[in-house]
């Protein structure tokens, strides 16, 4: 049980190269207290990172935005880069917590942590964001869409961290999008169900279509399948049985405290009908 | 959460006086400011950083102290409920809070104080909107708010004037 605070990413990188046992990398603390107090972290590691200048800010390179994992959310909503690029992300985080969490929370806590509600992971996946993760090696791009692997589990190697989220400048361009979120109540909302889209049309043919669903699975994600078979339909005459059955194969909704598996299937489907028909 | 034993050097201001002490990294900003200041008017409620009893300034910024870790506070500026009393909107909204009865039992008052101190400093317009926004983070299970919401409403428009 160490705690450390390296003055850079160098630094960081001499600690945790051959580093035995699972280091905690701290941020704003807004999940890790959260567990330490429910002793889910005991003992563990820490590695303070909140403080490194390399890894905040927003800015625009080339053909992309790029956030640093330091980014806070009350940073993404009051960006002006991002209202211009992709507003569907400043719209939809304005509910994000609460005033107080939207100070500390960072992107890349709310991505590495990993929980299946986390709410701007299907923003992320619909906007097909990149992740670049630093080790000492150097750094790697990992998809959001395939950083995932199982409940809580992402690709990061244990001396890897977050460095920066991409996304592309014409990544919702003029296409239609919706985001809700569906929970108990207005603010502090634990998501029972989240959905994030995005279509384009021509002449009433679905051209582009990208959905992502959040506390459905083990972890947030794609509706490959159903994405197929919207592709190239006529918006207007979608067979909402097929929809229905495509969905029963890509989501698997569990029953726990916040809600049960019948209703959440029941809202994600009412959710995609109404987006659609929208 | 004692579990971080080796102790660090951190420097801050609180309430516009700069202090350090030698204290585990973990430990909650919370306790420190109870324990280590003595000052009481922070509370814990949830300790989850969900009812904003807790709330203080960090750099000008409301946060959740039971969530955030003495470390954060290394090298930043606090506000507490205490000091905010001292400042000329912190009075303000003390008084209107008065006026209005807006306070019963008390525990989560100076959550609510904090918030809306906030809220003047940085927006400040007459707008029930805005206010229930910058608010949201705070719960009381006693008043149903309303008479919250009025408190702030008054104390921007006195303030305005």
């Amino acid at each position: 049980m160490k705690f450390f605070k390296p003055a850079n990413l160098n630094e960081l990188f001499k600690i945790t190269d051959n580093f035995k046992g699972k280091i905690y990398f701290l941020a704003g603390g807004t999940d890790i207290n959260v567990q330490i107090k429910n002793k889910l972290i005991n003992d563990e590691n820490i590695v303070f990172i909140n403080h490194l200048r390399e890894l905040k800010g927003i800015r625009k390179e080339n053909d992309k935005i790029v956030f640093g994992a330091l980014t806070t959310f009350k940073q993404i909503i009051n960006s002006h880069l991002i209202k211009d690029n992709f507003p569907i992300l400043s719209d939809s985080l304005q509910n994000f917590a609460s005033p107080p969490i939207q100070t500390s929370a960072t992107i890349g806590g709310n991505i590495a942590n990993g929980s299946p509600t986390a709410d701007i992971v299907p923003l992320l996946m619909i906007l097909d964001a990149d992740i670049i993760a630093i080790g000492k090696k150097g750094n790697r791009q990992i998809n959001i869409n395939e950083f995932y692997q199982d409940y809580k589990q992402n690709s990061l190697k244990n001396d890897e961290i977050i460095k920066e989220i991409w996304i592309n400048t014409d990544a919702q361009k003029d296409d239609s999008t919706f985001y809700q979120k569906v929970g108990a109540r207005q603010i502090l909302t634990i998501a029972k169900v989240s959905l994030a889209g995005l279509i384009k049309e021509k002449n009433g043919t679905i051209k582009r279509i990208k959905l992502a669903v959040g506390s459905l699975n083990e972890y947030a994600r794609r509706l490959g399948k159903l994405e197929k078979f919207l592709l190239n339909k006529q918006r207007k005459n979608i067979d909402f049985a097929k929809v229905k059955k495509n969905l029963t194969e890509e989501i698997t909704p569990i029953t726990d405290l916040r809600s049960d598996k019948d209703y959440r299937f029941a809202v994600c489907y009412n959710l995609i009908v109404s987006f659609l028909k929208s | 959460m004692k579990k971080w034993k080796e102790t660090m050097k951190i420097n801050f201001i609180l309430n516009r006086k700069k202090v350090s002490l030698d204290v585990e990294p973990m430990k909650r900003l919370l306790d420190i400011l109870r324990e280590d200041f003595g000052l009481l008017g922070t509370k814990e409620g949830c300790g989850e950083g969900e009812c904003g009893a807790c709330t203080i300034l960090l750099d000008g910024e409301p946060v959740t102290s039971c969530i955030t870790n003495a470390i954060h506070a290394d090298g930043k500026e606090i506000f507490t409920a205490e000091g905010i009393s001292k400042e000329d909107d912190g009075k303000l909204l003390i008084e209107c809070f008065d006026e209005t009865n807006a306070v019963q039992c008390g525990f989560c008052f100076p959550g609510f104080l904090v918030s809306s101190y906030n809220y003047l400093q940085t927006d400040g317009e007459e707008n029930l909107d805005k206010i229930k926004m910058a608010l949201s983070g705070n719960i009381c299970r006693c008043t149903g708010y309303q008479k919250i919401f009025e408190s702030v409403l008054l104390a921007c428009k006195r303030r305005v004037r």
